[in-house]
């Protein structure tokens, strides 16, 4: 039972993992729904002692049953006895979950099909894990359906997978093997004795040492699990805890997809295919993959690249921009005529309309958007294609776009900037979603958005202005090498590191757009690509994206923020209406070959030269971004890495130390108060009537006649309160620990006196200082006064001395650097805090005692 | 030397009486010591001695000494198995003068006495003696006579001699503060002892050394012999653990805990101390308490003896903790 339950905890705790694929919570209730399914058939066949191949056929019927419950009641019979109509249903249900999938980027809306599926798979994970786990006694073996589930997001999803999410997994897994590992040990007893906790060991104030063995007995006939338990939990604490700080403590871990889904096969025998499920995962996929692979190729009508649209993601959530749900009617099938009218484009503005032929490659698969150029106004193609009315893309929910060839007419509007610029400011129509932002934007990417856009006269030129920050004057590097999404990894790269590819450019500009007031959106497609023979062949790294803008009586308008040529998307373009007009930017007017462009207006290179103008508006964005890392040479990194070891290694030295410096001071404190000039050093008796009297006379050097050390610079003693002699006390029992020595827990004061200073032979002085330190020891703890107690730092230095003067050099050295006092110490901390985990464990046990296991 | 503070001014005169009393039955008994440093802490503790060993090795000899250093009555009690409890107690007797029943007191009206070879016999009388040495007193005919202070019985008996003894119940040894074996001199001892005893007995030499009014002044003081909480805690301790030990099948008493530390006062006092410390427990723990226990079927079929039982406890069980002061 323990096992079923601890696969049912394992199997759930992989399953979070998998919140980052997901929109809303829905799914994770009906995990645990479906877990708890498999848990309780579980349980069932355990109470019925059914053979182990009965087990899964209950725990599929289980889990059948539950979800026909969960989805489909309304068919079944008694709402959850499955009928023809709950299985047509569920199967229903399944086909457009698994589509949803496959359409939507991550994190998928969790609507009931994809919720079914998730709920589906994740039951069947468990039923896995259960059956290897609790019926084979495999319990290692369930690591790899757990694996599995573990495997989806971060085959998906570009990010790496948070590690608090992986902490819960790995401690799922961890306590299925642990909970294993106790069921093996509880039936066949235990070979090796792995630790005795101090609980079982000590002896019990009353009890002393005979309670301490009628608990051994006790234990024994049970088979502790403790010590078992105990290292179970230290070796996974250790390796979770190595998991997680190892990967990010290496200077560089990219996260590297072991399984190439959604990118197309890399290695020999992973099939001719290039699937796009998830536009901003895919894009970089694309980007990297090492040869180029041809997705299209298009002829038109005026013979220019132009760049080819597949997605327009319009949600920005403060983690990336994503698609809302297409809204495309049977009436604006592309067969039934013209598209919808691309938005806000005006009579007044003049366009030219362009022809294109465009061929898909036959690799292509899943792809159920056409690349087109924008905006779109009639598509001859087979099939059924529907365009969205708001974005003009067009998709399809039954056919792929493989192998297509297609024929497109756009009317491009072809706006001066003089035209922009006299835009007005108005978009009542538009949709707010254009312009919203999430709350928790921080406030120094709202400030740079300010500063980039003071003094615009225009939206034209904000816009203007923002992608020349990111083209010139914010010195944006190109790299495919970028971590994550989210707030922080848009500051990131608006503010710190500046380098990036045509993803992060592309979102934060039209993130920047959105803060000057600019609607925008993000395209994802390819560029125009490259002319091969006379058609333009557009290959797997020409994938880009880019920020569309919304102006009023033009319409979307493409921007294009990401550095083109050698140092960046190579075939990426900068649009003409883009440039800035000369008023603002001065007199560069380098051409640029190959743009796009039906107007006059010269465009601009894009690693054109600064002019001064622009370094002192750089200049003054130095406050806003700060200043680039510089990187340090290895040596340096390798030199703070050892001097930090170092210090590490000295912490134990410099705790020994500051304790003792605590430890005299209290002696001192204690020592100041209401002190005595004087006393006579000796008193005139012997200790005791005669010579042999052991207990009272343990120093045979020292003699009565001794002058004690120390008391000739007039002693001082406390009179009337007890004085802090356990101070004393404590730094000498950490003295022996750090010299090799050790008090024995039946040591009294006087004998282990007597003990040290036969077994060293310590001379006369140290003899003396070291039965001055036992007696006061003994008087303040058990006399009714504890008398005249003379200055006990002088008798512990000398009694340290006589100590290290028994020991090797070596040992010496330990003694300083490594202190076995505060290693001890530090021990039992943490054998006090796994002591504490031990009790709670017990706690949870206890309670749930009662139900038997 | 280390004792840093003085003896204080109410031991003074304990410690060089106990000293010269000590001096007294060592003249008498060579190289023992240890011996009649427990029979004077024994006796200041207002406790019983049992003195167990084999014939001939001066049991007799200690006790008479000690009798004889004081100036106090001393009886003899040979223990046979006829001897009769009234033999003991006293026995009233009818006077034809006064016509009258007097009480005529037995050898237990003394300051000290000796019983030989109190396993010989029969356990009735026995019994009648320890009756009077934990009451201190004897009832005869309904009539009871206190007995003098200090009282003190000083038990012999020989563990091999099985033949004709009755072994002193459980019940009985726990009435004895301290059980001492005596062991064979040293033969440099034995030597001188021949030369000494080559003549007269060395005992009829022997004078008293104190009186017994200054006994019960040293008695007195030994009661103000400061017990810290600790201590105490400590001794308990000790105790509890022969209880609780795998090895005895039968711990410690409660009684045994109050003569523990009473005699751990005597003890502290002959030392100059007028407070107790652990060392007196550890080093009394094994006359005090071994006498009392028995051994389990698992240590018997080790062989593993009762004292060396406790003396493994004392080397178990932590001292009081010295940090948390």
């Amino acid at each position: 039972m323990r096992l079923s339950v601890a696969a049912a905890v394992a199997t759930f705790c992989a399953a979070i993992l998998l919140y980052p694929l997901f929109e809303g919570g829905s799914w994770f209730w009906g995990t645990l729904g479906a877990v708890l399914a498999v848990l309780a058939a579980s349980m069932l066949s355990g109470r019925l002692s059914l053979p182990a191949w009965a087990a899964p056929v209950v725990g599929v019927i289980v889990l059948w049953i539950y979800l026909t419950a969960s989805f489909a009641a309304g068919k079944a019979w008694a709402w959850f006895v499955p009928t023809k109509a709950s299985v047509v249903e569920l199967a229903r249900l399944l086909g457009t979950g698994w589509t949803d999938i496959q359409r939507f980027a991550a994190p998928v809306p969790a609507n009931t099909g994809v919720t079914l599926l998730t709920c589906g798979g994740v039951g069947l994970v468990a039923l896995l894990v259960d059956l290897l786990a609790a019926r084979m006694r495999r319990a290692a073996l369930a690591g790899l359906p757990l694996l599995a589930l573990a495997t989806v997001p971060a085959t998906i999803l570009a990010d790496p997978i948070s590690w608090p999410a992986f902490v819960i997994a790995a401690s799922g897994f961890l306590g299925l093997l642990l909970a294993d590992g106790r069921e093996r040990v509880g039936r066949w007893g235990r070979a090796v004795l792995v630790r005795r906790t101090t609980r079982a060991a000590a002896p019990q104030p009353p009890g002393a040492a005979g309670r301490g063995a009628r608990a051994a007995e006790h234990v024994r006939e049970t088979a502790d699990t403790r010590g078992l338990r105990l290292s179970g939990k230290r070796i996974g604490f250790a390796a979770v805890v190595l998991a997680v700080l190892v990967p990010a403590a290496l200077p560089v871990m990219e996260p590297v997809s072991f399984f190439t889904f959604g990118v197309g096969g890399r290695g020999p025998g992973a099939g001719n295919s290039i699937s796009i499920p998830n536009p901003i995962a895919g894009l970089r996929g694309q980007l990297e993959l090492p040869e180029q692979r041809v997705v299209l190729s298009y002829t038109n009508s005026d013979d220019k690249p132009r760049y080819l649209r597949i997605y327009a993601l319009d949600t920005f959530d403060g983690e990336q921009f994503s698609m809302t749900e297409r809204k495309g009617s049977p009436d604006n099938r592309t067969e039934d005529g013209p598209l919808p009218p691309p938005p806000g484009l005006s009579r007044g503005v003049p366009v030219s309309n362009v022809v294109t032929d465009i061929r898909i490659s036959d690799e292509i698969t899943k792809l159920s958007f056409l690349p087109l150029p924008y905006p779109p106004r009639q598509i001859q193609v087979d099939g059924d294609w529907r365009a969205d009315v708001s974005s003009l893309m067009v998709f399809s929910t039954r056919d792929e776009a493989a192998g297509l060839e297609y024929k497109v007419s756009t009317s491009e509007p072809a706006p001066t900037s003089e035209l922009l610029k006299s835009l007005p400011h108005s978009r009542s129509d538009l949709d707010a979603r254009f312009l919203k932002l999430p709350d928790d934007l921080p406030p120094e990417i709202r400030a740079l958005a300010d500063q980039l856009t003071k003094g615009a006269r225009s939206d034209y030129d904000a816009a203007v202005k923002l992608q020349e920050f990111f083209t010139r004057t914010g010195n944006f590097t190109y790299t495919l090498e970028t971590q994550g999404h989210g707030n922080s990894a848009l500051k990131d790269f608006l503010l710190r590191s500046r380098a990036g590819f045509c993803e992060q450019f592309a979102s934060s500009m039209a993130v920047l757009a959105r803060l000057a007031g600019i609607p925008s959106r993000v395209a994802i497609g390819y560029t125009g690509g490259t002319k091969v023979g006379d058609r333009w062949v557009v290959g797997t790294n020409d994938s880009h994206s880019w920020p569309e803008l919304y102006f009023e009586g033009v319409g979307w308008l493409p921007f294009e923020p990401t550095p083109t040529g050698s140092l960046g998307q190579g075939s990426a373009r900068v649009p003409a209406y883009t440039v800035p007009p000369p008023d603002s930017v001065g007199d560069s007017s380098t051409p640029t070959p190959g743009a796009t462009s039906n107007s006059a207006d010269e465009p601009l290179s894009p690693q054109g030269r600064i002019n001064p103008r622009q370094l002192d508006r750089e200049a003054a964005l130095q406050p806003v971004g700060l200043p680039a890392e510089e990187p340090a040479p290895w040596p340096a990194y390798v030199g703070i890495g050892v001097a930090v070891l170092l210090l590490l290694l000295l912490v134990p030295a410099a705790l020994r130390l500051l304790t003792r410096g605590r430890r005299l001071r209290r002696l001192d404190g204690a020592g100041g108060t209401s002190s005595k000039p004087s006393r006579p050093s000796k008193s005139s008796h012997p200790s005791g009537p005669d010579g042999s009297d052991g207990p009272d006379g343990p120093d045979g050097a020292g003699g009565p006649g001794a002058p004690r050390t120390g008391s000739g610079a007039g002693v001082r003693a406390v009179a009337g309160r007890r004085p802090n002699v356990a101070a004393v006390w404590a730094e000498l029992d950490d003295l022996l620990l750090d010299y090799g020595t050790e008090r024995g827990t039946s040591e009294t004061p006087r004998a282990l006196a007597r003990r040290l200073a036969e077994r060293y032979e310590f001379d006369a002085d140290s003899a003396a200082a070291l039965t001055a330190i036992a007696s006061a020891v003994e008087r303040s703890l058990f006399a009714r006064s504890p008398g005249e107690i003379g200055p006990m730092r002088q008798d512990l230095r000398t009694v340290r001395r006589a100590l290290a003067a028994t020991v090797s050099r070596g040992r010496r050295v330990r003694a300083v650097l490594l202190p076995p006092s505060t290693l001890r110490r530090l021990r039992r901390l943490g054998e006090g805090l796994l002591d504490g985990f031990d009790r709670l464990e017990s706690l949870r046990l206890r309670r749930a005692a009662p139900k038997g296991s | 030397m280390a004792v840093t503070h003085d003896v204080p001014p109410q031991l003074d005169e304990l410690v060089s009486t106990a000293h010269r009393i000590r001096e007294a039955v060592e003249s008498v008994v060579e190289g023992k010591s240890d011996a009649v440093r427990l029979t004077l802490t024994v006796l200041l503790a207002e406790g019983h001695l049992l003195i167990e060993d084999v014939p001939g090795v001066g049991k007799t000899m200690l006790a008479k000494a000690l009798a004889r250093s004081i100036d106090c009555p001393v009886r003899r009690v040979q223990f046979t198995p006829d001897l009769l409890p009234s033999d003991i107690t006293g026995v009233s007797a009818y006077n034809q003068q006064t016509r009258e029943f007097e009480f005529k007191p037995g050898p237990v009206f003394a300051n000290i006495v000796v019983g030989d070879e109190i396993n010989r016999a029969s356990p009735k009388t026995q019994s009648a003696l320890l009756e009077c040495m934990e009451e201190h007193q004897v009832t005869v005919d309904g009539v009871t006579y206190q007995l003098d202070s200090p009282f003190m019985v000083i038990a012999t008996q020989n563990p091999i001699e099985m033949e004709g003894t009755y072994p002193l119940p459980e019940a009985q040894r726990d009435r004895f503060t301290a059980r001492v074996a005596m062991g064979y001199p040293e033969p440099h001892a034995e030597l001188e002892m021949l030369d000494v005893h080559g003549g007269a007995s060395p005992l009829d030499k022997l004078q008293p050394v104190a009186t017994t009014a200054e006994v019960r002044t040293l008695i007195e003081a030994v009661r103000g012999v400061y017990v810290s909480q600790p201590v105490k805690k400590y001794a308990i301790d000790l105790v509890v653990a022969t209880r609780h030990s795998p090895d005895l099948r039968l711990g410690a008493s409660p009684r045994s805990t109050l003569q523990l530390v009473r005699a751990a006062r005597a003890h502290a006092a002959l030392a100059g101390r007028d407070y107790v410390i652990p060392d007196d427990l550890q080093d009394l723990a094994v006359p005090v308490l071994a006498h009392r226990l028995l051994p389990s079927v698992e240590a018997q079929g080790q062989r593993r003896l009762p004292e060396q039982v406790v003396t493994d406890l004392v080397r178990r069980v932590p001292v009081p903790e010295t940090r948390a002061s």
